[in-house]
């Protein structure tokens, strides 16, 4: 797992749940604009899984491998869960529903950071 | 950003008419994704636990999976849209409301007896004290969108 990127993971979480909530406040229900954004952040951490889990599998250890695995799946599914369930509603919420995911998933990548400092890897 | 379905209709439409009383439809979707998300990280973090080291400390572990399946119930009866799952919904809740009450007053009366933190001890405090708001929010969320049933409704 690469450190960097995993902090820029938190960091672009943190803007995508502030977006959500401005189009919430703005009273636009979640669109196309949103799953741009997603997709974008998604991707990385689809890499960010990938990489760390052929780390893992090249024998890195971190503590608590079995949690480590779980959030990193956790990491990587939540966000496309969220945004299908917030774009099949049509009011201004949508964007807030999201911003709960993607708050979820920085937690889950935070967790990760932090387990994989115990890594020694 | 400006979507055309949000110029077309109404976003406040669903929440404010008596025609939209589902739970898991507009700001009610919101409390059913934060209940999506603690039911799948309490049940998860539960699991592992029970699974990998389970003697360590088998009261708190049994007790985030027992708070991970209320939460599982209550997301999954915030989410549906017959009066069995407004029934399913208003029972989890409850328990779950109960439950961080118990939990939270006993894991700071005997802290002894909860060498592992759950989901519910100090109230939450580990969790933003989400867990403690949230049950509150699910109790007036499901009285709000019950007593404002269009529907010649027996319930309530």
């Amino acid at each position: 797992m690469i450190t960097t990127l995993a902090f820029v993971l938190v960091a672009l979480t943190v803007a995508l749940a502030v977006f959500g909530l401005v189009t919430t406040a703005l009273g636009h229900p979640a669109g196309r604009a949103h799953t741009l954004v997603v997709g974008g952040i998604e991707t990385l951490l689809v890499v960010q899984a990938v990489l760390a889990v052929l780390r893992v599998m090249g024998g890195v250890r971190p503590p608590e491998t079995e949690t480590f695995l779980i959030y990193l799946a956790v990491s990587v599914c939540v966000l496309p869960i969220g945004l299908q369930f917030a774009r099949a509603d049509e009011t201004r919420w949508g964007g807030t529903v999201v911003a709960v995911t993607a708050i979820a998933t920085g937690v889950a990548v935070l967790r990760l950071l932090a387990l994989w400092g115990g890594a020694s890897g | 950003m400006a979507e055309n379905r949000g110029k077309n209709t109404s976003p406040e439409r669903h929440d404010l008419s008596g025609t939209g009383r589902e739970t898991g439809k507009g700001v009610g979707r919101v409390l059913v994704a934060v209940y999506a998300v603690f039911a799948l990280s309490a049940s998860a973090r539960a699991g592992v636990q029970l699974l990998t080291k389970y003697h360590e400390a088998p009261l708190a572990y049994v007790l985030s999976a027992f708070a991970g399946v209320v939460y599982i119930l209550a997301t999954v009866g915030l989410a549906g849209r017959r009066a069995a799952y407004r029934a399913l919904a208003w029972a989890a809740v409850l328990v779950e409301l109960t439950g961080v009450l118990v939990v939270g007053t006993l894991s700071v009366a005997a802290p002894a007896d909860f060498p592992e933190s759950t989901v519910w001890s100090g109230y939450g405090a580990g969790y933003g004290w989400v867990p403690l708001v949230l049950p509150i929010f699910g109790l007036l969320w499901l009285r709000h969108t019950g007593s404002a049933a269009p529907t010649n409704s027996t319930r309530d």
